[in-house]
């Protein structure tokens, strides 16, 4: 600490203030960078904060340890041990109030002068101050002061104290008898209470650590050991201890002090300093002489050592706060994983914070967390948001179609964009017969065109003003003045931009902007125009971008307004219909669409329709961003059969229901496939399954369902409501009995009046719930193994308790053969 | 208590009063820069006779032999006594007086040669290397003795005492009574913070080659210097007593004592010990010295005891 070693001390109470004490003690406090209170006497010391030198202390000369009073009150007491051994009380920054006027400049000398090697403020009493002195052949090396003690002169000694200076004794702030004296003839190198008593005191001896407890002062416990310096007590563990010689570290446990529990990889340069973060449990940070890494020792996951003789594994690693050589650094005492740096040099100070290592782990729902520090954050991946999408029904919405955007969330700009127009375009479909069967992309362009014209620019016949109206009440200030603006109505738009500054949380640069508007000249050379075109630029907001873009455009140029990508699109295609000429609106609906193609953007949509177009555009859009949900149901909703055709939009489709089964969300998967077989007819699945008699050997539904050869009729067998058909219990081909249920012993076909094992299921409260169990369970099931079975009701209660098959002769261990028969739907119904 | 036997390997050399001039150089080396030298003990003792150089082999090499040059033969080991916490605080008694009856009057009565340095720190007591085992079979019954051996404590356990103690079997010298002289000058007992020294080195310099004063003495980190230089000294770097004790020296011998004599140290501790006095002994290569407190009561106990006094006033 004595001129070229400077050290750091945070505060004990205030997160903001530190001490760098070298050869003086010099107070800052830590604050934002370039906030409002940047002065010039502020050193940077990180990109976001900032250190101002608060003030100065150089009363204390010869310093070599300083100590932080552990109280609220007095703040900013400093304990300086010095080269001599005596120990100053000093203060930085204070006005000096009562209390704290008496102890500042009280010091306290030891008998026989040597240098103080380290201190430590007692942390249960704050009055006890231990000092740790050098080896003094008559004296003791541990004194611990008591602060609030006052001098009284001694008369047995008095003719000893000559030696002290008058100034010392007629100032009355001196002390020199110790509350306790520790370790004769030794020499004490570093210093720590522990937390678990007031009484107990750690300290590194010449040779050895000892555990001094004052209750019994002729009584220590020892270990010998080389490592003596720094010890310091694990904040989160009290009963671990580390301590340092040289270059390497040892960790102690205090209930098995007899040797350390690990030591860390020897360093090649000594050590200088050691810490325990505080803000973190079992990290260890390291500083040695001349370097510029501090490394970090994680122990996160070192075991007790009772019992555990194997080293624990530590995970080590280096950080740098800055280039140039470290003197010292310090941790802050509550932000979390934060320190500041100073260099060995010039006092060069570094805000740094350690980040954590980051741990990953992937959800069975195949969502991604990680954590950091304290940051526990789950990724939104696209897959986790096509879960929850499909939870929250979302494509399902076939009328109001513009809702399914709030469905996904109604955060994402491009699917409110996407099913707004698709609303549109299937609304001015249904309702104009002549475009409802043209599913070119003509008719879809120019539908879209001529309906954004229509609601957003209107022509003179068509008053904007109700579309304005809506921007205003939806707060969008800007774009409802640029559509003021291109409507011609530059008063209007002057008028919006002024409300929209004068509102409640209003943006008061928009009057400004007012104020350059309603300058405009269509003076060619003037100054306005000049400066118009050179500053605007600078707007932030795209559609003042491109409302003084218009102003100061050449006539029949308007590529600053129809290639400003952050404007809507339907706002530009409504734009490029106003102000383009005939052959320049076909090129730029062309441009503009080949190139929200290529990007994928879905506002593109309102160009190409559901068309092959469209597949392109949407094929771009789930190579970006996975998205096959919306690409299966957007494709699904509006497009001719020939689209969903296309191998592309299969692929989509399929892959979405494989991930609705992956999800386990089989109910899910079910709707979805409903939906499709309506909207795609050629989608439904031919039967699979047939139910043939024992007897004839003919499909037992065959002759009693009307619809032949769907296969459906199985299902519907039993269960319709006819009351002739559920009487049905013999082969309708031969006419011999169906086989009986293994349960209840009735032949097939009967309707299971009152399952006997369904009791749970059979609350009365949920009629809806009881209805479709009860159609289920007339279902006909069995094993395919030992081939028993019965009415799906039964069999299902049945193989609730049991994994037998109820048949009594029979061994077959049904319920084990059926791999998903144990996986239950994670979507409910 | 514990007693360790140090990892130096020390000589004991005297460099002749007009001698000094040809040493400047490796002594300043020595001393100042401590850097550039291997040597890792080193004391200096000045005394009207001559300056008494104890130092390592490594620092030996340094010394040029010469005509002014005398170096005594043997190699010392330098022991240090360290009360392990577990002694009673009871007797403030400390350095010589604290061990003079554990170590210094068992060796005695062993006829083991001992040569003492007092520092500010701790007290040294050099042994013959080949009285070690002397030593240690001496002495372990009383105190755990461990070895160090590159900066770790090794337990030593004496091996074959008996041979020791046959070959010390000096009993023919008799234990004489040497006289003191008690000079009236006073001496301040000081330390300094290694880190310090070079603010200091050109008044320590000045009072080491052009001074004329009786007796100065300096160890790396401890320095025993006449009263009347200490105004020299710049008092914030020099550590001392808050008190300011001064101490009065005590010379015992008329004629040179040598290194073979026992029993000396031990004739002038005991009857300090017994009135539980403390004191810094001092041996040089011809004399031993002895510092107790100023204008205390002890200087005519020693009149009591064996030695004869003989006052000369200072000059």
């Amino acid at each position: 600490m004595s001129g070229s070693k400077p050290d750091i001390l945070w505060s004990p109470h205030h997160p903001d203030r530190y001490v760098i004490c070298d050869s003086e003690l010099g107070l800052y406090r830590i604050g934002p960078a370039g906030s409002a209170e940047t002065k010039a006497g502020t050193l940077p010391l990180s990109e976001d904060t900032a250190a101002t030198l608060l003030a100065i202390n150089s009363d204390t000369p010869y310093m070599k340890c300083v100590a932080w009073y552990p109280k609220h009150e007095p703040e900013c007491l400093l304990a300086v041990g010095q080269a001599n051994g005596r120990v100053v009380l000093t203060s930085l920054g204070q006005s000096h109030n009562s209390k704290c006027k008496e102890l500042i400049g009280k010091e306290f000398i030891p008998k026989h002068a040597r240098q103080c090697n380290t201190l430590a403020w007692n942390p249960h009493d704050s009055n006890w101050l231990a000092a740790g002195l050098d080896k003094h052949r008559a004296d003791f090396s541990v004194l611990i002061w008591d602060i609030s003690r006052q001098f009284s002169p001694d008369t047995s000694v008095a003719a000893d104290k000559i030696r002290l200076s008058a100034v010392d004794v007629d100032s009355g702030s001196v002390v020199t008898k110790p509350l306790y004296e520790l370790g004769q003839n030794d020499a004490c190198l570093s210093l720590c209470w522990l937390p678990q008593d007031q009484k107990l005191l750690l300290a590194g001896m010449h040779r050895n650590l000892a555990i001094f407890d004052l209750r019994n002062i002729s009584q220590k416990t020892f270990v010998n050991t080389k490592a003596i310096q720094g010890v310091t007590v694990d904040p989160h563990f009290h009963d671990r201890v580390a301590s340092f010689f040289e270059g390497q570290v040892a960790i102690w446990d205090l209930r098995k002090f007899e040797k350390p529990v690990l030591t860390l990889t020897e360093q090649p340069k000594p050590l200088t300093k050691v810490a325990w973060c505080p803000t973190r449990t079992g990290l260890l940070a390291t500083l040695t002489r001349d370097s510029n890494v501090i490394r970090l020792y994680d122990m996160q996951h070192t075991p007790t050592p009772i019992g555990d003789e194997t080293e624990p594994t530590i995970i080590e690693r280096s950080v740098r706060p800055c280039d140039s050589q470290l003197g010292s650094f310090a941790w802050h005492p509550s932000a979390q994983n934060r320190m500041v740096a100073v260099s060995a040099a010039n006092r060069v100070m570094t805000d740094f914070t350690v980040f954590e290592r980051i741990s990953l782990a992937w959800s069975s729902t195949a969502s991604l967390t990680w954590a950091c520090g304290r940051h526990l954050a789950i990724e939104k991946d696209i897959a986790t948001k096509m879960r929850q999408r499909a939870q929250l029904r979302y494509g399902h919405d076939t009328t109001q179609v513009w809702r399914n955007h709030l469905l996904a969330g109604g955060d994402d700009p491009q699917l409110k964009s996407l099913w707004y127009n698709l609303f549109y375009i299937l609304f001015e479909c249904t309702e104009d017969p002549e475009l409802k069967l043209q599913g070119n992309k003509h008719a879809l362009v120019y539908s879209g065109i001529k309906d954004i014209v229509k609601v957003s620019s209107g022509g003179p016949e068509v008053d904007a003003e109700p579309f304005l109206r809506s921007l205003e009440q939806g707060r969008e200030w800007q774009r409802a003045a640029a559509v003021a603006l291109f409507n011609l109505d530059i008063r209007r738009a002057i008028q919006l931009l002024h409300k929209g500054a004068t509102t409640d949380k209003g943006d008061l640069n928009l009057s400004v902007v007012a104020m350059a508007l309603s300058g405009y000249t269509d003076e060619r050379n003037s100054l306005w125009r000049e400066m118009c075109s050179s500053l605007r630029s600078q707007l932030r907001n795209p559609y003042l971008l491109v409302m003084f873009a218009f102003l100061t455009s050449e006539p029949a140029a308007y590529d600053g307004v129809l290639y400003e990508s952050s404007v809507a699109v339907r706002d530009r295609v409504a734009f490029a219909c106003m102000f383009l000429n005939d052959t320049q609106l076909p090129r730029y609906i062309d441009k503009l669409t080949n190139e929200l193609q290529g990007a994928g953007n879905l506002e593109g949509i309102l160009l190409t329709g559901l068309t092959r177009d469209g597949v392109d555009l949407m094929e771009s859009y789930v190579d970006r961003t996975g998205d096959v949900q919306t690409a299966s149901f957007c494709m699904l909703k509006g497009s001719p059969g020939d689209v969903v055709k296309d191998p592309r939009v299969q692929c989509w489709i399929e892959n979405y229901r494989h991930l609705l089964d992956a999800w386990r969300f089989w109910h899910k998967r079910a709707e979805f496939d409903i939906h499709r077989g309506k909207l795609d007819p050629s989608s439904k699945p031919l039967a699979q399954v047939f139910v043939s008699c024992n007897f004839c050997g003919k499909s037992i539904s065959y002759s009693c369902s009307s619809v032949p050869h769907q296969g459906r009729g199985f299902s519907q067998y039993g269960v319709s409501g006819s009351p002739t058909k559920s009487k049905v219990t013999s082969c309708p081909g031969c006419r011999k009995p169906l086989p009986r249920c293994a349960l209840c012993l009735m032949n097939m076909g009967t309707p299971v009046s009152n399952c006997p094992g369904s009791g749970k299921s059979d609350d009365k409260g949920d009629l809806t719930r009881e209805n479709k169990l009860a159609q289920f369970n007339n279902w006909f099931t069995w094993c395919h193994n030992c081939r028993h079975g019965g009415h799906a009701g039964h069999m299902l209660s049945w193989f609730r308790d049991h994994t037998e098959c109820p048949v009594s002769a029979c061994t077959c261990k049904c319920m084990q053969l059926d791999t998903t028969g144990n996986l239950v739907p994670s979507d409910g119904i | 208590m514990d007693l360790h036997i140090l990892d130096h390997r020390l000589r004991v050399t005297s460099i002749s009063k007009n001698g000094l001039v040809n040493y400047t150089h490796p002594l300043i080396k020595l001393i100042f820069l401590r850097n550039r030298t291997r040597c890792k003990f080193f004391s200096l003792t000045e005394t009207p006779e001559n300056y008494t150089v104890v130092l390592d082999e490594e620092g030996f090499k340094e010394l040029q032999p010469s005509e002014h040059l005398q170096v005594e033969g043997s190699i010392w080991l330098p022991l240090n006594v360290v009360s392990n916490g577990n002694v009673s605080s009871s007797s403030q008694a400390v350095g010589v007086t604290k061990i003079a009856k554990s170590v210094i009057a068992p060796l005695a009565e062993q006829h083991v040669s001992v040569f003492m340095l007092s520092t500010y720190q701790t007290d040294f007591i050099l042994v013959r290397e080949k009285d070690l085992a002397v030593v240690v079979s001496t002495l372990k019954e009383e105190f755990n003795i461990f070895r160090e051996v590159a900066g770790e404590s090794v337990p030593e356990h004496g091996q074959d005492a008996h041979n020791g103690l046959h070959k010390n079997g000096k009993e023919a010298i008799q234990c004489t009574v040497h006289p003191v002289l008690i000079p009236q000058n006073q001496f301040c007992v000081m330390s300094l913070d290694p880190e310090t020294l070079p603010s200091i080195a050109t008044t320590l310099i000045d009072v080491l080659f052009y001074s004329n004063s009786p007796k100065e003495d300096v160890t790396p980190a401890a320095a025993p210097v006449q009263e009347l230089d200490r105004i020299k000294f710049p008092a914030d770097l020099l550590f001392t007593s808050s008190s300011g004790e001064l101490w009065r020296m005590v010379r015992i011998g008329g004629q040179p004592l040598g290194f073979d004599e026992c029993g000396i140290v031990a004739q002038i501790s005991r009857p300090l010990a017994d009135s539980d006095i403390s004191a810094y002994y001092i041996s040089t290569f011809s004399f031993d010295h002895a510092l107790v407190s100023r204008g205390s009561p002890h200087l005519p106990l020693l009149r009591g005891g064996d030695a004869l006094v003989v006052g000369v006033p200072s000059s």
